[in-house]
């Protein structure tokens, strides 16, 4: 019997086993997801308990989020605040016990929480196990605050006051600017919240990341980059006689205008949707348009990306199964395209840096309480989106949009390049887009500006692009 | 085995004041009166000095792990309850559970050293056992959560399954020892399972039947899981035939699935299992909570008293094992086990040395009970396998369960008595584990 015995005994041995590892598997692998589940009210609680770490602007000053003491029934309970309120609230977040949290309260809250993550020094670890009050660390952004505070500013003068405003440095991916307009103050967002979830303009959207809209025609710098690899040259010639005829769909130019003779480059300069079309459909091909968006950003859902980004997509059904209308429709981002500014700010980016697209990042790095240094992500290639001379190419020809169609887009004594889109968007005003990059030769600044039902691209969303690109190429802000 | 333990007991004892004092100190905890500190101390001291007394070829280790599991379980208990209206108070309780399981030890040491004479009385103690489950259905039962697994006379509230599942194993023990032969050598087969007969596997498979469907009835799904399991596993040890375990998987496979789509608290408890993310707030509810609270203790714990682990609902009783998880970290939920395990391992020791079948199986059972109900209830709490709401043995807060594991370990403690002095008297090596 004895043996029988024996052989129970492992299975109780194995039991236990299979417990331990259940328990690695909860406290250490999925630890950090857990604990950044919004169903997860442990935080929040814990919040009240301990002071949170700081959220920093990129300037390593400016305060957006901070936890101050309150005395409460005798004991001292935590608050958060947020100095610079709305202008950075659909980055930043809020941090509600009532309401969970969003933004980077809620991404980076394993860094944030005074406890959520290891204890990262050995005054952190002492700290816990005596059980004293651990304060979170100070998570530093990358957003430029004047850039920031600048761009929400002018959304919310511009034409509709809905839009998004998307800057970032093209050579290493840092996100300067992500504003989003209207927003909503952080600060008492346990009061608010009801009236603002129910507000018919979504202040709690982030328009930046979370909306799609159609692209209109700065989609035409990916189909010109998709043409130049089908060996298209920008001085190549196409007649254009104001239409252009598929089955079941025809192509006309916008306010039905007719071109005539044109290169490849003034096409891009006057934006004509009849040649787009026409290229697209007959030289390049829908499997290489959809890859070349693909390679732009198309399709990704940015999950590394600190905020909730919504995936820009090309078509409900994939490329071996669009008609040539749906090819020709694409080519010039109407249709079913659809995205947002935060993509179309990458796809700017992408040309300037000669074709590489930099992993778009947010948080410049972490520092724990005394200053030790314990996240500083460093800038990586996400993929290439053109090859290096492809996307020289298309910068030159997007210069050429600026100085011989665009003079209102110069800023003085800067090469800048950019394209217009004036996205059609029934039964409302067409979508106004600029999506643009200077210093054109060696860019420091992408940028996208976006306006909800904002009419023409160069009445709306340009002039907004070149105050900002002004202010920061001239401003000297960092 | 007639070392001592002392420093073990006095180490346990420590552990528990070292709780109370961090409590007191970085909870302002209010400390509890301190004279039921000492009651505690002294009667489980006094306790022990009583077994190596008058049993000192006994197991050495079962008393002070008991201690240490109930001293966790009462700094557990009062860090949970202590700033709760209502509860106050319910870590004295259970110290006093605590002191009444001792006085039921002492007199299984006292008078059941010969517990050679329960045996006699099996199918007594079978009626007995199926009678004190049944007794829920009387007008002294009633339900709490949906279950019906209480009964009150008087003053006294107790589970009677706890009780029933001690006198059950003990019939099992002497039944199978006596058939075990009989039982082993079969003749006919049933679809290539071989089948004892009737007349010898009958009264085995009437009792199993009549406690099962008993507390299937009653909703008692834990108890149920454990009084299937632990004659299936006992009646594997004592014939060593694997067809007794396929046909008992088949068995459970079968009732599982009838249950299943029979009882509609079987299919939530399920359901919230595989996918409890689909009603966070409401069926999904506590086993998220105790998910988060686990994850949230991470390695070394958020430390005794600085968790949240108020948040899961039945913390005290069924989810205890979440809490020492969030505050003690993996670190201390893995030495908890172990502990568990070390009494286990002793437990399938003392059946190991004992000298008869009747006692290898008996210790064998108690010891498979005890190991079994804590892989079903920290397999709940850790979403391992569904949740059945029963207790960590000696830790949760609940009198009967309790009391029933005090008995437990005092016939442990009879049993290993017997066989260490048989082992004094003449060693046997190749048995030992």
């Amino acid at each position: 019997m004895n043996a029988h015995l024996r052989r129970t005994f492992y299975l109780f041995v194995a039991g236990f086993v299979s417990l331990v590892g259940m328990l690695a598997y909860w406290q250490v692998y999925a630890r950090e997801s857990l604990a950044n589940n919004p169903e997860n009210g442990l935080q929040t609680q814990r919040s009240i308990e301990a002071p949170r770490g700081l959220i920093l602007a990129g300037d390593g000053e400016t305060v957006l989020a901070k936890s101050v003491e309150r005395e409460f029934n005798g004991t001292t309970v935590y608050d958060r605040i947020y100095p610079e309120g709305a202008p950075f609230s659909n980055v930043v977040g809020y941090w509600s016990v009532k309401y969970g949290a969003t933004g980077i309260e809620i991404a980076e809250n394993s860094y944030l929480s005074a406890v959520a993550g290891e204890p990262a020094t050995l005054d952190d670890l002492i700290n816990q196990v005596t059980g004293g009050p651990q304060p979170g660390n100070n998570v530093v952004l990358t957003l430029d605050p004047e850039l920031q505070r600048l761009a929400y500013e002018e959304l919310a003068s511009s034409v509709t006051g809905r839009g998004a405003v998307v800057a970032v440095n093209p050579r290493n991916g840092e996100i300067l600017a992500l504003a989003s307009y209207p927003s909503f103050d952080p600060n008492n967002i346990d009061e608010t919240f009801p009236e603002l979830a129910e507000a018919p303009d979504a202040p709690l959207i982030n328009r930046a990341t979370q909306s799609l809209y159609p692209p209109g025609s700065t989609f035409k710098v990916i189909t010109a980059g998709a043409a130049l690899l089908a060996g298209i040259s920008p001085s190549d010639t196409f007649f254009d006689d104001g239409s252009y005829e598929l089955p079941g769909y025809t192509v006309r130019n916008f306010q039905l205008k007719d071109y005539g003779r044109v290169t490849f480059t003034e096409a891009l300069v006057y934006s004509i949707n009849v040649i787009f079309a026409k290229v697209a459909v007959e030289k390049v091909g829908a499997e290489a348009l959809a890859q070349r968006a693909e390679a732009f950003g198309f399709g990704d859902p940015y999950e590394d990306f600190p905020l909730p980004v919504s995936t820009s997509n090309l078509a409900n059904t994939p490329p071996s199964g669009w008609t040539s209308g749906t090819t020709a429709q694409t080519a010039f981002g109407q249709g079913q395209v659809s995205t947002n500014a935060f993509e179309m700010a990458l796809v700017a980016a992408a040309i300037g840096n000669d074709g590489k697209l930099m992993e778009p990042r947010l948080v410049r790095e972490v520092r724990s309480p005394d200053g030790i240094i314990l996240d500083k992500p460093a800038p990586s290639v996400r993929g290439e989106a053109l090859p290096e001379e492809t996307a020289r190419t298309l910068n030159e020809m997007m210069q050429k949009v600026v100085t011989e169609g665009l003079p209102t887009a110069e800023v003085p004594g800067v090469k800048v390049a950019g394209k217009t889109g004036t996205a059609e968007a029934p039964p409302g005003e067409p979508h106004s887009w600029w999506i643009t990059f200077a210093p054109a030769d060696d860019p420091e600044i992408a940028l996208c500006v976006m306006v909800e039902n904002g009419g023409r691209a160069d009445e709306a969303a340009l002039p907004i692009a070149d105050r900002l690109m002004e202010a920061y190429l001239k401003g000297g802000v960092e | 085995m007639t070392q001592r333990a002392t420093t073990p007991m006095i180490l346990a004892l420590l552990v528990t004041a070292l709780g109370f004092v961090t409590l007191t100190f970085s909870q302002e905890a209010t400390s509890p009166p301190l004279i039921y500190g000492a009651y505690y101390a002294g009667t489980l001291f006094a306790l022990y000095l009583w077994v190596r007394l008058l049993l000192p070829h006994s197991d050495v280790l079962l008393l002070p792990i008991v201690t240490l599991l109930t001293g966790l379980g009462l700094v557990m208990i009062y860090r949970l309850t202590f700033d709760i209206e209502g509860a106050e108070n319910l870590a004295t309780t259970q110290a006093l559970w605590i002191l009444i399981g001792s006085g039921a030890m002492f007199f299984i040491v006292l008078f059941f050293r010969n517990y050679h004479r329960l045996f006699d009385y099996k199918y007594l103690l079978a009626l007995a056992a199926v009678a004190l489950i049944a007794s829920t259905f009387t007008p002294f039962g009633y339900e709490v959560n949906g279950a019906r697994l209480w009964v009150a006379i008087g003053p006294v509230n107790f589970q009677p399954s706890e009780f029933a599942r001690i006198a059950l194993i003990i019939f099992f023990a002497g039944y199978l020892a006596e058939k075990r032969d009989v039982l082993a050598a079969t003749s006919r087969s049933f679809l290539g399972v071989q089948i004892p007969a009737l007349k010898y596997f009958g009264p085995v498979a009437f009792v199993w039947a009549a406690s099962l469907g008993l507390l299937v009835f009653e909703k008692d799904l834990g108890s149920s899981l454990l009084f299937f399991a632990v004659p299936l596993l006992m009646l594997y040890a004592a014939t060593g035939r694997i067809a007794y375990i396929l046909l008992g998987s088949i068995l459970f496979s079968l009732g599982s699935t009838v249950t299943y789509f029979l009882f509609g608290h079987v299919r939530v408890r399920v359901e919230s299992w595989l996918d409890p993310w689909q009603d966070p707030d409401g069926t999904g509810f506590q086993i998220l909570q105790s998910i988060f609270n686990i994850a949230d203790g991470g390695l070394t714990g958020t430390g005794l008293g600085a968790g949240f682990s108020q948040t899961i609902p039945e913390v005290e009783t069924d989810f205890i094992f979440s809490a020492i998880a969030s505050e003690m970290g993996m670190l201390g939920a893995t030495a908890v086990l172990l502990t568990f395990l070390v009494f286990v391992y002793r437990g399938i020791k003392i059946a190991l040395l004992a000298e008869d079948d009747a006692s290898k199986l008996l210790a064998f059972g108690l010891t498979a009970m005890f190991a079994l109900q804590t892989l079903v209830i920290v397999g709940g709490a850790t979403k391992a396998i569904p949740l059945t709401g029963i207790t960590l043995p000696f830790v949760s807060y609940g009198g009967s369960s309790v009391v029933g594991n005090f008995i437990l370990t005092g016939l442990l403690l009879v049993i290993s008595e017997k066989a260490g002095r048989r082992e004094v008297e003449e060693p046997v090596y190749e048995d030992s584990l």
